[in-house]
Parts: C-alpha cells; sequence; structure tokens
C-alpha cells in the first residue's frame, strides 16, 4: 500500500476538526480518513495510467531534501542542487522543503526527491525522463552522437566526482569525526544519531570496497578528482555549455557537483581547489548561478544557500 | 573431457602465445584473475592495448596464484619493477612510451576518460552477471575455464570466491529501493547494458575506430569489454543476441581481431 505513504502529511490529527473532542467524532474522523485512504489510492492509480496523457506541471510541485543548515552532507547537498538546477533550466517552478526524514521519505533511498501531483521521483536520472514524460526536455535538439556524449560525461560526474566526494564524506577519518558525524545525526537524540551515522557509514564502506576505492588513499582520491575536472574542462573549453548554446542536464550535474565542492567549507581546501585550478569550470558555475539561481531573490529557500556562499567563488 | 570448451580468446593453441617479442625488456603478464572479476575482459583489453601500442607482451597463464606478489593479479612483471590492476598498467605501458593516444586532442582525451565510465557503470554489471552469475552459463562455461588454468586445491576455492565477490559488488552497486529482488536487479543492468551497447553504436558510426583511422586506448577499452561478450559461447546469450543486431560494434571487434590478432574469423562461429 504505498498510496499512503505518498503524502507524509496525512494523518488523523491533521484533517479539518482538529483532534476529536468525542468518541462518536473520533470515530467519524477515522472513517473519513479510510475513504480519503481510498480515494488516494484509485486516485494514484489513474494518475500513474495517464502519467503519459502529461498533466501539466502543477504550481505545488515540491522537491525535498535534508535540513540545509545543520544536516545535509556534501554528496546530498549537490544532488540536490543539481535537480534544482535542472528545474530552473527547464522553467518549472518548484519549491525547496527541508525534512530531517527525506532519505527515508524518497522512494530510491536517496535525496533529493521531487513531489509532483501524486507521483514521487528521485534522483536526477528518473526525474529527468520522468520531466521528458510530461513534455519538457533540454537535449531534444541533441544528435544521437551528442546524446551518447552527454550520457558518457553525465556517468564520469558520478562516477568519479560522486564517489570522490562519498569517499571524503565517510572514508576519510578527520572529516568524518569533525564534519560528517556531527551533521548526519544532528536531528535525532543521542544514542540514535550516533547509530545511524556508523550504519550508513558501514553502508558506504561496503560499497567502497566492492568498487575498489576502499584502497585509496586521499591523494589518489584528490588525483581522481584533478583527473575528472581536468576532462570537464577539456570538453567545456571556451563555450558558455557542454553543448555550446543551450544548457543540458549535463550542465545541471557538473554546477550541482562543482558549486558545492566550491561553496562547502571542509577540513581543508585541497577539494575545491582542484576545481579552482580550471578557470572556465569556475566561470560556468558563476555564469549558471547568476542566470539560474540570483533572478529568484524573493525564494528565501535559495538565497538562503546561495547569498552566504557567493562570496567564496569571488 | 569437457564437452563445451569456451572460445576464449587467449584460449588454446589457436591463439599465438607471444606477440612481438624482441630481444630487449619481456613483460611477462600473468593473468587469470584480478580485483574486478572481469579477467576475460582485461585479457583483452591488455592485449588490445599492447598490440595497438606495439609493445612486446608475452601472455602466460598463470598456474599457481600463489607465485604472483601481494597475490594480487593481474600482474606485469618488467625487469624490477611489479605493476598490478589495470589502470596502472596502462599507465605503466604509456610511460614507457608505448602510448596509443599521441593524436588525440584533448577533447577526445576527456571523451575516452567519459566512455570509459560509461562502459564500467552501465556494462560492466551485466557481462559480470554473464560471465559470474547466471548459474548456467558460470556452471558450464566460466567455472570448468578458470578451473582448469588454476593449481587444485585453489581451483575448488577461487572461482566460487570470484562468483560471490561478482554478485557482492552488483548488489550493492545496483541493488537496492525500488529493486528490491535479484530479477528485478538483472532486468535493470541488462537493460542498462543493451542502452550502453546502442550508444557505443551510435557513437562509432561508419567510422574504422573511436577516433578516426587509428586505434587508441577507448577501443582497446571497447574492444575489451564486447569481445568477450561477442566471441564467448554461453548457453544464455541475450546480450550477444543484442550486440548481433549492432553489426558496426560487431564489425569493430572482427577488424580488430584480424588486423591485429592475425586470426581468420569466419560467420563469428569460430573461436578466435
Amino acid at each position: 500500500m504505498q498510496a499512503v505513504s505518498l503524502l507524509p502529511s496525512i494523518v488523523p490529527g491533521d484533517l479539518p476538526g482538529g483532534f476529536p473532542t468525542s468518541v462518536p467524532e473520533e470515530m467519524r474522523i477515522k472513517r473519513d480518513c479510510k475513504k480519503m485512504e481510498q480515494e488516494i489510492h484509485t486516485s494514484f492509480i489513474f494518475s500513474a495510467i495517464n502519467i503519459l496523457a502529461a498533466e501539466p506541471w502543477p504550481e505545488n510541485a515540491a522537491l525535498y531534501q535534508q535540513l540545509k543548515e545543520e544536516q545535509i552532507l556534501l554528496s546530498d547537498n549537490a544532488s540536490s542542487l543539481a535537480v534544482q538546477a535542472f528545474l530552473q533550466m527547464c522553467n518549472l517552478p518548484v519549491r525547496v522543503i527541508c525534512r530531517a526524514n527525506a532519505e527515508y521519505m524518497s522512494p530510491s533511498g536517496k535525496v533529493p526527491f521531487i513531489h509532483v501531483g501524486n507521483q514521487v521521483v528521485s534522483e536526477l536520472g528518473p526525474i529527468v525522463q520522468f520531466v521528458k514524460a510530461k513534455g519538457h526536455s533540454l537535449s531534444d535538439g541533441l544528435d544521437e552522437v551528442q546524446k551518447a556524449e552527454m550520457k558518457a560525461y553525465m556517468e564520469l560526474v558520478n562516477n568519479m566526482l560522486l564517489t570522490a566526494e562519498l569517499y571524503l564524506q565517510w572514508c576519510d577519518d578527520v572529516t568524518v569525526e569533525e564534519i560528517t558525524y556531527p551533521r548526519y545525526g544532528s536531528p535525532y537524540p543521542w544514542p540514535l544519531n550516533r547509530i545511524l551515522s556508523y550504519q550508513k557509514q558501514w553502508e558506504v564502506r561496503r560499497k567502497m570496497k566492492a568498487i575498489g576505492w576502499a584502497g585509496k588513499t586521499l591523494e589518489q582520491v584528490l588525483e581522481d578528482v584533478d583527473q575528472c575536472c581536468h576532462a570537464l574542462s577539456q570538453r567545456l573549453g571556451t563555450q558558455p555549455y557542454f553543448f555550446n548554446k543551450q544548457p543540458t542536464e549535463l550542465d545541471a550535474l557538473v554546477f550541482g557537483h562543482l558549486f558545492t565542492i566550491l561553496t562547502t567549507q571542509l577540513i581543508t581546501d585541497e577539494l575545491s581547489e582542484k576545481v579552482k585550478n580550471y578557470s572556465n569550470l569556475t566561470a560556468f558555475c558563476r555564469r549558471i548561478e547568476q542566470q539560474y539561481f540570483e533572478g529568484h531573490e524573493k525564494d528565501s529557500s535559495t538565497t538562503a544557500a546561495h547569498s552566504s556562499k557567493r562570496s567564496l567563488l569571488r | 573431457g569437457h564437452e563445451a570448451r569456451p572460445h576464449l580468446l587467449a584460449d588454446g593453441p589457436q591463439f599465438p602465445r607471444v606477440f612481438n617479442a624482441t630481444s630487449g625488456a619481456l613483460f611477462y603478464a600473468f593473468l587469470t584473475h584480478c580485483e574486478q572479476v572481469f579477467s576475460p575482459a582485461l585479457q583483452s583489453l591488455l592485449q588490445a592495448y599492447a598490440k595497438f601500442s606495439g609493445a612486446p607482451l608475452i601472455v602466460n597463464t598463470i598456474n599457481n596464484c600463489r607465485r604472483a606478489p601481494k597475490g594480487d593479479l593481474p600482474v606485469l612483471v618488467s625487469e624490477d619493477t611489479v605493476v598490478s590492476q589495470p589502470a596502472k598498467i596502462l599507465n605503466f605501458l604509456r610511460r614507457q612510451k608505448y602510448n596509443a593516444d599521441y593524436d588525440l586532442s584533448a577533447k577526445q582525451g576527456a571523451d575516452t576518460l567519459a566512455y570509459i565510465a560509461l562502459l564500467e557503470e552501465k556494462l560492466l554489471p551485466a557481462l559480470l552477471h554473464t560471465f559470474w552469475i547466471e548459474s548456467e552459463n558460470y556452471c558450464s562455461v566460466t567455472k570448468p575455464w578458470f578451473a582448469s588454468r588454476i593449481a587444485f586445491p585453489l581451483s575448488l576455492y577461487l572461482p566460487g570466491k570470484m562468483s560471490r565477490e561478482a554478485l557482492n559488488r552488483i548488489l550493492l552497486t545496483k541493488g537496492g529501493p525500488p529493486l528490491y529482488s535479484l530479477t528485478e536487479v538483472e532486468a535493470q543492468i541488462y537493460r542498462d547494458a543493451k542502452e550502453c551497447l546502442n550508444l557505443l553504436s551510435k557513437r562509432l558510426g561508419t567510422s574504422q575506430f573511436f577516433f578516426g583511422d587509428t586505434p587508441t586506448t577507448l577501443d582497446a577499452f571497447v574492444f575489451g569489454f564486447l569481445a568477450p561478450i561477442y566471441k564467448v559461447c554461453f548457453p544464455r546469450v541475450q546480450l550477444q543476441e543484442h550486440l548481433k543486431q549492432l553489426p558496426n560494434l560487431c564489425r569493430f571487434c572482427d577488424d580488430i581481431l584480424t588486423c591485429y590478432f592475425r586470426l581468420t574469423v569466419s560467420d563469428g562461429r569460430q573461436p578466435s
């Protein structure tokens, strides 16, 4: 019964009428609640069937991530920013909602996820496809060879940059102690915060071991980041975007990761220095920030993130 | 005896054991199993790269894994230097001035890195699955082939270990919500692999190699991944069937086999 979990805010206490004041009142509310559950369930089925009939993008689309100031980590922030950039580039409005349990609400366990109508979709890849089914696409103008190239570069970013971020925040002991542990479990009381952090660290370390990154030293990881940035810089060259005039999901993904690396304070500056070595990449980040994020001065959720960090790009 | 010998590249007398041997440095490559558990692909990759760049290479199939330093295969041994791990081996060959990428532009070098990442993310899981996890394939082809090349009693233990490592890798990197069962994960990785093959086919188009007329590192990598899919006769062959629908990729593999490995290819059924 996935239907109920789609709308986490529906609980009996939230229904109009408030808390039940008497037993018959309670029964009525429970019955209403059940009816609503059934309606949600059927409407979920119908909207799933109708998805290709391209419902228009609703006004109340929401993007969920962890708490921005206290909880979110480097890699999740990068992924979330990439999706936000992508949606901005498609001109699709979305509110950013920060919840401590965003990771657990997500259908795939990864943030960010978007809640559009009755659909919940997580991670950039599926979100791009979902948006395409609704009739918006950034990569329609590319030919087949360019599309193949775009997908290859997106895999490069996931393979190297994202894995390096995960390595840094979960496998580098200093960073883990001083940044990750305090942040990851911060909304929860002791000992839950510690348990969640250890559990997540164990999961990430297991994955690193399976792909052969567990044996790498920090210097090797930074070298890989440098190699990846070098490749991205070469590919970008002097163009405004990776595929010349128009941004695509690749631009959104690269922006998400590089901007986050440049503007997040870690133990040392080594990671951001690797990116700063390539002036066309920093110019690229600044350009996308100015074009797609500074236009929304009224929107507190985006400026709160960027205003304090913008100075770091100077 | 074995009823169906796998037709892998380095198998048996059909395959020349000694390439351009020179009186100078001799490289011994001990190749049976490697960290990334895809030795057949690695074998073809390294051999292809060596061919493209002209490095003299002698391929020895090791009989006893314990002789490899640090137990970490494959291993390239040159005089007194020992190098393991495929990426490091390629770097080593490059530093020794056997470089297949001299004529590439900077952008093409970047493309190489990107496509290699695509292969590792999208094609490798399905390759691992075909070789090590699909039970019919594993029991009838992979395990006997490996076991025949490793000394007893390691032959009893090592193939099973590699199979478990492959499954572990796939489940950790690809399995996870919303995919809850192995069948769903398998369906997803084969979908990804087929899409990857389609992308490679589109990128190759009608050219002979990925960057023009001479082969480069990317060609070696792609060949390394495609050749085992193309040539090994498994009972369960959904990836091979998909590959055969992409004629330019088949032509790419055949060209490399005939030009660089001096082997005749007839209707794709002959052992290469």
